[in-house]
């Protein structure tokens, strides 16, 4: 008779669906959906695409710098690239809404770009990345990092080195 | 005109869904199966009803990377759906093939092979997300009708 | 010639045809909203049955090349007819007592079978094999349940008989009268077994869930209807919500017919039946599993039966020991 007051509570209860085609959803705050990304903090270290298990995230060298694509439509929401971003650039949101029709099945990409800069000790023409500062001791001020990012790889290269001879 | 536009406005109330398992991992077939069975999604709501035969489906949830085995039975399955039907492509692997993509023995995407409408990304989407898609098909069918 | 017309709008207005059919679609919605609410879900409309009926004429039939076309078709069309016309066959204690010349409880029990028969011819017809694993499941079952409805009938009909001074009487108004003025069969004891082989027998002859194992989906894709698509799905979808009409109809009159007159007597009715629907079939349907075809086939012979045959034997020998 156990099915009776699973009936009784049920009729009691009301029905326990979500609103959701009529109305807002509920969205556990953790759900791993659409990914982001923010140049911003790129460290262009493209460990994201090789650890990528779908091969949904791409980085490609164009005249303009470097892109970051992260395709939805094969990206199967692991949360790999999140996990290994040194600088957490990549994050998952909890973003489900990814249903779409087929014309826009090639739209379904998040989209970044890595801008050239040109670098203010030697001139030559680099990638604006956030600067790999996690594991350097002693740690470097907020201005010793942005003089650090408007340099090119060889360039912060000798200015930490020089920063560790001082 | 109108009155049979009335009609069609009724019957878009009605659309019964049919899955076709085209070499699946069953991780998109137990979501599809969450979203009617599970009290808190409930697809009955838009007057879905899973059906057992293909003769009897509008909508049709096509998941998994349509492996090269299955190719031959799925397409003839899906040649048996009475027209109008809207094609549905239920988690990521009949969209783009996701991890099996570029395998020899799969033939997604599976757009090549069938004419997709609506592509629900995932892996395996969440039922609300299913759902989001089913309703966006039944938008389609009722241009379709 | 006036009372072929009446007849006639017996068969297609009231209480057979529109109104029946009407009342039977509503019935389903009812059931699958009040099936849905018992699993804490929502559910679809109460008027679902309606937009499904309407978008299955939108859609194609589409004929198998094996079919035998012309029996494939007409299938669906007979079983309604024959649910149309027994429609009309059930009295509504105090509003509505068929003409005696339509027919009486024998050509009722008849029709009773077309809708098995068809559904049978419909998955032979079909040349599909699960369409013929349906047809020899719905033989199987209408071979074990047909049994025990005569002997229902038949104790129903000897009881009223007996009491009205004649052997045995077929005719259900004579039986939903019997009632009025005697009180429900439901209170009796001597009619407990008849009731309680009743209750055995229409979720089967219904196809609910403990006994659809001819249509079972999850098994042999619904079975004989497996190739009908479109406005021939529509027919049986039709079929079946008439067939709810009926069979809850008959056991209104056979177990529990009210003594009033008028509109409430209607009231009255159309409460009876959506009761017996709400709790006899949705909540039995949600809350039972399928029986498999053997067990079911041994279950119908063994208990329904046996009540059955009990309960002639009590009303043969209650009326014995009156005399």
């Amino acid at each position: 008779m156990n099915f009776l007051t699973l009936f009784a509570r049920n009729l009691w209860h009301g029905p326990y669906t979500d609103v959701f085609p009529f109305g807002p959803a509920t969205t556990p705050e953790h759900l791993r959906a659409r990914i982001t990304f923010d140049p911003k903090q790129c460290e262009g270290c493209r460990l994201c695409e090789k650890v990528c298990p779908a091969g949904a995230i791409r980085f490609t060298r164009t005249p303009g710098g470097m892109t970051f694509d992260c395709w939805h439509a094969t990206c199967v929401f692991c949360g790999t690239c999140e996990f290994y971003c040194p600088t957490k650039a990549v994050k998952q949101s909890n973003d489900w809404h990814l249903a779409h029709e087929q014309g826009e099945k090639y739209a379904q990409v998040e989209h970044g770009l890595i801008p050239n800069q040109i670098c203010v000790e030697c001139g030559a023409k680099a990638l604006d990345t956030s600067p790999a500062v996690s594991h350097i001791k002693p740690p470097l001020s907020e201005t010793e990092v942005s003089e650090l990012r408007a340099r090119c790889p060889k360039c912060r290269n000798k200015y930490l080195r020089s920063r560790k001879t001082s | 005109m109108t009155f049979i536009n009335k009609l069609k406005d009724f019957a878009v109330k009605s659309p019964w869904l049919y899955r076709i398992n085209g070499g699946s991992c069953n991780g998109c077939d137990v979501e599809l199966a969450t979203t009617a069975c599970i009290p808190r999604y409930d697809v009955e709501r838009l007057g879905c009803q899973y059906c057992g035969s293909p003769r009897h489906a509008d909508i049709v949830l096509i998941t998994g990377p349509l492996t090269r085995r299955v190719l031959d039975a799925a397409r003839r399955v899906y040649d048996e759906i009475p027209d109008p039907k809207v094609t549905v492509a239920v988690g990521v692997c009949p969209i783009s093939g996701g991890i099996f993509r570029e395998s020899y023995a799969v033939c997604a995407p599976i757009d090549q092979y069938f004419p997709v409408d609506v592509n629900v990304p995932g892996c395996p989407p969440r039922p609300q997300a299913i759902i989001e898609g089913v309703a966006k098909a039944i938008a389609i069918w009722r241009q379709r009708l | 010639m006036t009372s072929q017309i009446a007849t006639l709008l017996a068969v297609l207005l009231f209480p057979g045809g529109l109104f029946a059919l009407v009342l039977g679609l509503a019935l389903k919605g009812a059931d699958r909203r009040v099936a849905a609410r018992l699993q804490g879900r929502v559910g679809p409309p109460l008027i679902q049955p309606f937009f499904d009926l309407i978008k299955l004429g939108f859609k194609r039939t589409m004929v198998p090349t094996e079919a035998s076309e012309t029996v494939f078709l007409a299938a669906p069309l007979v079983g309604s007819v024959a649910m149309l016309i027994s429609a009309a066959l059930i009295p509504i204690a105090g509003v509505y007592a068929p003409d005696t010349e339509l027919g009486n409880l024998l050509v009722l029990l008849y029709l009773l079978a077309v809708p098995g028969i068809c559904l049978m011819l419909a998955g032979s017809a079909s040349g599909s094999p699960y369409g013929a694993i349906g047809f020899s499941r719905e033989m199987a079952l209408m071979l074990a349940y047909e049994g025990p409805i005569v002997l229902i009938v038949a104790a129903v009909g000897m009881r009223t008989g007996m009491a009205e001074g004649h052997w045995v009487t077929f005719s259900l108004t004579e039986i939903v009268r019997y009632q009025q003025v005697h009180g429900w069969f439901l209170f009796d004891p001597i009619m407990w077994p008849a009731v309680a082989a009743f209750a055995f027998f229409y979720p089967a002859n219904l196809g609910i869930v403990p006994f659809d194992i001819p249509e079972a989906e999850t098994e042999v894709l619904e079975g004989p209807l497996l190739e009908y698509s479109g406005p021939a799905l529509g027919l049986f979808k039709v079929m079946s919500a008439l067939k709810a009409v009926v069979v809850l109809g008959l056991g209104i009159a056979l177990f529990l017919p009210l003594p009033f007159t008028g509109p409430l007597a209607f009231v009255g009715w159309l409460v009876e039946i959506v009761v017996l629907m709400l709790v006899g079939v949705t909540a039995l349907r949600v809350s039972a599993g399928r029986m498999r075809i053997d067990q079911a086939f041994v279950f119908f012979l063994k208990w329904p039966l046996l009540l059955a045959i009990a309960s002639v034997a009590a009303v043969a020998l209650a009326a014995g020991g009156a005399s």
